[in-house]
């Protein structure tokens, strides 16, 4: 699609000062401009840091442990069937009427839909004919698969795709996040490193860490849960590969 | 081997009991003390406001006075922190003053640390049975580092009960010209301090800089509150005559 | 602008503060709550002294370097197919969204958390065009309804309480809502999910931006960040110039810094990495992305070895939480956008050509250093305000009877015989004042310190004039140096020497 004339000048008016605004800085540094990549003295995190590593076990206890500190419910499942059936009392459970879900072979492989064959479901993918935003504004529970989870900090990370929307994990009342055990990470410097791998072939538009239920302190401190994203957040780790 | 004291403008004029007590405290160990009288004050309160040329004459006067002495010692860690952390970018320009500032501040030291960390010496043998609560002044323990050393000596005091003050870390609102030039909000400030430190029902209020002190202390007397304020030089001063 | 040029002074605006029985007990409540937090989140990482300097190091490379890695970012943003715009001021900046505005035909933003944005006044800018926008972080919305200015960096309305906020809600809402902090959290919930799905902009700050793939980082509590990067067609971001860091890794080092440093926690519930507009056959995200990047007075601190390193803050707000002046003063009394130590640094050296007006507001701090000590990325502040105090010295913006006190100490400070001189006579002179060794009449230059404490009077003798008295005294009594420590006092001055 074509950019608005507006952008478009703005665009070029962008182009010709930055030159400007470049040697700009440069000046006030006293020196010409760099265009050659600088030797940075240090890169990342200490060494220390590096070096710790934790065990899968531990790592899968960790996550699951940070995860619920923070608020969230963190259960562990060995199988597919399992997360299913727990998917399945969940969302009867609270009565739940629209669900959106991200398309996924590990989603399908559990047979979610059949379990939830009663209710709205919808599916995040391509050429959708549904409006996915508005119906993931509408859902009661969001389902996606994670791409990493990060034991030291309960978090975990989801990128964005045409089958697996940013909405997901932000609209729903409920965000339901499957975290195959295999992707629990240490700590955030793993996720990083996976990330900056993806930097030469293109990033995907969005990456998204989330630390249990949305939180707000801003009235007088008193914590609430569930400003404006999902108040209510399950981890489920999956065993089975 | 010569050893001087930095009186500190503010024990000089208002405090000269303060430097008294320091002296003894050190003669009694058998050091020898110089007083160099061409020392005025440190400089600290024009360069905190901004008044550099101001604050570099007076330096100055402190540069001469200790060149040819080998340890100089002072009853306020600020006035010390002030030479440690600034004198070198006073005299940027000057490379004589600048080289007789690095020695100085090679040589320089505040009480406490001095006692402890040169001397080695933690255990004066005083006694001071009282209730006793310690400010910690800001420029002495974040700039010069001195955190340990008043509460070393302090624990070997016979008969003292220590009373920590709670938020001690929190600055009294001082400031020097600050106090002045903000004073309302430094009143807040000194006021939140003397109520913290009526909280521990401590008698005495002990602290190494006469500056936060007699802030505290003013503020205690104008409430009428009878808490004794002394510098740790005073207290165990007292608490070592009263034992012979 | 209004709310930029304050008719007020720094004291008058204190003077507010001071009265203020609620502002001060709420901020000193909060602020506290958030040291503790910081000093166990801080305790439980470990090393935290390594952390910081590994912060700090990343900072002062990626500022020294900082067109390299600039230019690096702007031509990733535009390879992901974002455009960036620069604004050498806060004019240029406001016409760039205008025009963005213009394009887009654009009747509503929405709005995260974003300081630069309130240097840039932009609601006003946008109102004043009838464009509707609303801030979405709940704490900026509250004071966006009561029409004031952040008064935290981090917690922006934490001068307000919950009736003051139950009274702005409920004007909004139309009906009665209780002083019930879940209520109104929730009315809070629904009425900007509304806005959220209407709004033809959304509008963000930019903690981080990563030059090395060109992904601006939001982190946020609430999710407002994420619904205004995801929900409307247009994003515009403003960034200061400084934000960049180089890579992902770095983002490791700045991301356990900046939430354990602000509020204590290991990491906001939300941190994104936003890389461009979304991707062709995604079904959300903007479709257009600007980023709009601020000069505003930060190039002038680049080689200037003062205040070079300010470009490092990553607004984490933790020197607020430590000083001890805006513990009892909040942020209002700093007169423009940031507040505590690091907007006692930033007012008056981003606004360099009103210098006159912000000089003074350097002066709100005894210089205690508790804000160094909690700086994440260890910034000297308490030496910056001194050096800016010097500049205000040397401009002549200072009060004269200021310039007199100090000529008169440069006098007797710097010759002992007047110092001598001057110590007699005022032995003398305060006689009618002192009483039981104190002074506590308020006349004059007294009452500044007298309306709070009482002065103590000169010493009758002074130290100097008591000296020769007590050296005699003490030469009567021969102590001897005990041999272990005289032989340790001459190691450190033999060591000193070698080092020499």
């Amino acid at each position: 699609m074509k950019p608005h004339p507006l952008i478009e000048q703005l665009d070029k008016q962008a182009r010709e000062k930055e030159g400007v605004f470049f040697a700009h800085i440069a000046n006030r540094l006293g020196r010409d401009r760099i265009t050659e990549k600088p030797v940075q003295p240090v890169r990342g995190v200490p060494d220390f840091w590096r070096e710790y590593n934790l065990g899968e076990q531990e790592r899968i206890e960790l996550f699951m442990r940070n995860w619920e500190s923070l608020g969230g419910t963190a259960k562990r499942f060995a199988t597919k069937e399992e997360i299913a059936a727990f998917i399945d009392e969940l969302a009867h459970g609270m009565s739940a009427k629209q669900i959106i879900r991200a398309k996924h072979g590990l989603l399908e492989e559990m047979k979610v839909d059949e379990k939830l064959s009663d209710l709205d479901m919808t599916i995040w993918e391509k050429d959708s004919p549904a409006d996915l935003l508005a119906k993931a504004a509408g859902a009661d529970i969001g389902i996606t698969v994670v791409d990493f989870a990060v034991a030291h900090t309960g978090s975990v990370v989801v990128t964005s795709s045409p089958e697996k929307g940013r909405s997901l994990s932000l609209l729903p009342t409920i965000f339901i996040a499957i975290v195959p055990a295999g992707v629990i990470k240490t700590k955030m410097g793993e996720v990083m490193r996976e990330v900056t791998k993806w930097n030469q072939n293109g990033m995907p538009a969005g990456i998204h860490f989330i630390s249990g239920p949305s939180r707000s302190a801003d009235i007088e401190n008193d914590l609430t849960i569930g400003v404006h994203g999902p108040g209510i957040v399950y981890a489920l780790v999956l065993d089975e590969k | 081997m010569k050893v001087s004291l930095f009186i500190t403008c503010l024990s000089d004029a208002i405090y000269p009991r303060v430097g008294q007590a320091m002296a003894r405290l050190l003669h009694h160990y058998g050091i020898e003390l110089h007083f160099p009288e061409v020392q005025t004050c440190c400089g600290q309160p024009a360069f905190n406001s901004g008044y550099w040329d101001t604050a570099r004459e007076s330096a100055r006067t402190i540069i001469d006075a200790f060149e040819d002495s080998d340890f100089v010692i002072a009853p306020s860690g600020s006035c010390v922190s002030m030479i440690h952390h600034h004198y070198e970018t006073l005299f940027v320009d000057e490379p004589i003053y600048l080289k007789k500032a690095k020695d100085l501040i090679a040589k320089s030291y505040e009480f406490t640390q001095f006692l402890v960390k040169v001397l080695g010496i933690t255990d004066l043998g005083a006694h001071f049975p009282h209730k006793v609560t310690y400010h910690p002044s800001c420029h002495g323990t974040r700039l010069l580092g001195v955190k340990d050393e008043p509460y070393q000596l302090l624990e070997k005091v016979e008969g003292l009960e220590f009373v920590p003050l709670p938020y001690a870390e929190d600055c009294c609102g001082f400031g020097g010209t600050f106090a002045v030039k903000l004073s309302d909000i430094s009143g807040a400030m000194v006021t939140e301090k003397a109520e913290h430190v009526l909280e521990t029902q401590a008698e005495v209020l002990v602290g190494l800089d006469m500056g936060c002190l007699m802030n505290i202390g003013g503020r205690l007397q104008h409430a009428g509150k009878p808490i004794r304020v002394m510098h740790l030089a005073e207290l165990l001063y007292e608490g070592v005559s009263k034992q012979s | 602008m209004s709310g930029f040029n304050p008719t007020s002074t720094l004291e008058e605006r204190a003077r507010v503060a001071l009265n203020d029985e609620f502002l001060r007990n709420a901020v000193k409540y909060t602020t506290e709550k958030l040291r503790t937090n910081k000093k166990s989140a801080t305790d439980e990482l470990g090393n935290w002294e390594d952390w910081r300097d590994r912060g700090r190091m990343i900072r002062l490379h990626t500022i020294a370097h900082l067109d390299y890695y600039l230019s690096l970012f702007v031509e990733n943003v535009r390879k992901a197919g974002g455009y960036v715009h620069f604004a050498k001021d806060t004019k240029e900046a406001v016409d760039i969204t205008m025009k963005i505005m213009e394009a887009k035909k654009a009747k509503s933003v929405v709005k995260s958390k974003s300081m630069v944005s309130e240097e840039v006044h932009i609601n006003h800018a946008l109102e004043e065009n009838d464009i509707e926008v609303v801030e979405t972080d709940l704490g900026e919305y509250i004071i966006q309804l009561a029409g004031e200015t952040p008064s935290h960096i981090i917690i922006p309305a934490i001068h307000k309480n919950k009736q003051q906020v139950a009274d702005l809600f409920s004007a909004e809402a139309g009906e009665t809502l209780p002083p019930v902090t879940k209520t109104l959290a929730g009315f809070a919930r629904s009425k900007l999910r509304e806005k959220f799905l209407e709004a033809d902009i959304g509008m963000t700050g930019c903690n981080f931006a990563i030059a090395e793939s060109g992904s601006m980082v939001l982190f946020s509590n609430e999710g407002n960040a994420r619904m205004v990067s995801t929900v409307p067609k247009t994003q515009i971001t403003f960034m200061g110039m400084e934000r960049i860091i180089p890579s992902f890794e770095d983002l490791e080092v700045m991301a356990s810094l900046l939430p354990r440093a602000a509020t204590g926690q290991k990491l906001t519930v939300y941190m994104s990495a936003i890389n461009g507009p979304k991707r062709s056959e995604d079904s959300d995200g903007p479709e257009e992305m600007h980023i709009i990047i601020l000069d505003n007075g930060r190039s002038q601190q680049l080689g200037d070895p003062e205040f070079q390193e300010v470009l490092n803050c990553i607004r984490c707000g933790a020197c607020l939480n430590a000083c001890p002046v805006y513990r009892h003063v909040g942020g209002h009394t700093y007169g423009w956008v940031y507040s505590g130590p690091i907007g006692a640094v930033l007012t008056p050296v981003l606004n360099l050509d009103n210098r006159e007006q912000w000089g003074e507001v350097a002066n709100a701090s005894t210089l205690c250093g508790a804000c160094h000590e909690a700086c994440p990325v260890k910034i000297p502040l308490h030496d910056m305000l001194v050096y800016i105090r010097r500049r205000n010295v040397e401009e002549g913006i200072v009060k004269k009877a200021e310039q007199l006190g100090m000529k008169g100490f440069q006098i007797v400070a710097s010759n002992h015989r007047l110092f001598r001189s001057v110590l007699r006579f005022g032995k003398v002179a305060q006689l009618p004042l002192v009483k039981n060794g104190m002074i506590s009449s308020k006349l004059g230059p007294l009452k500044a310190w007298n309306s709070f404490r009482h002065a103590p009077a000169l010493a009758p003798q002074s130290f100097r004039d008591s000296w020769s008295e007590l050296d005699q005294e003490l030469k009567q009594t021969k102590n001897e140096l005990p041999a272990d420590i005289k032989q340790r006092m001459e190691e450190i001055v033999a060591k000193r020497g070698k080092q020499r």
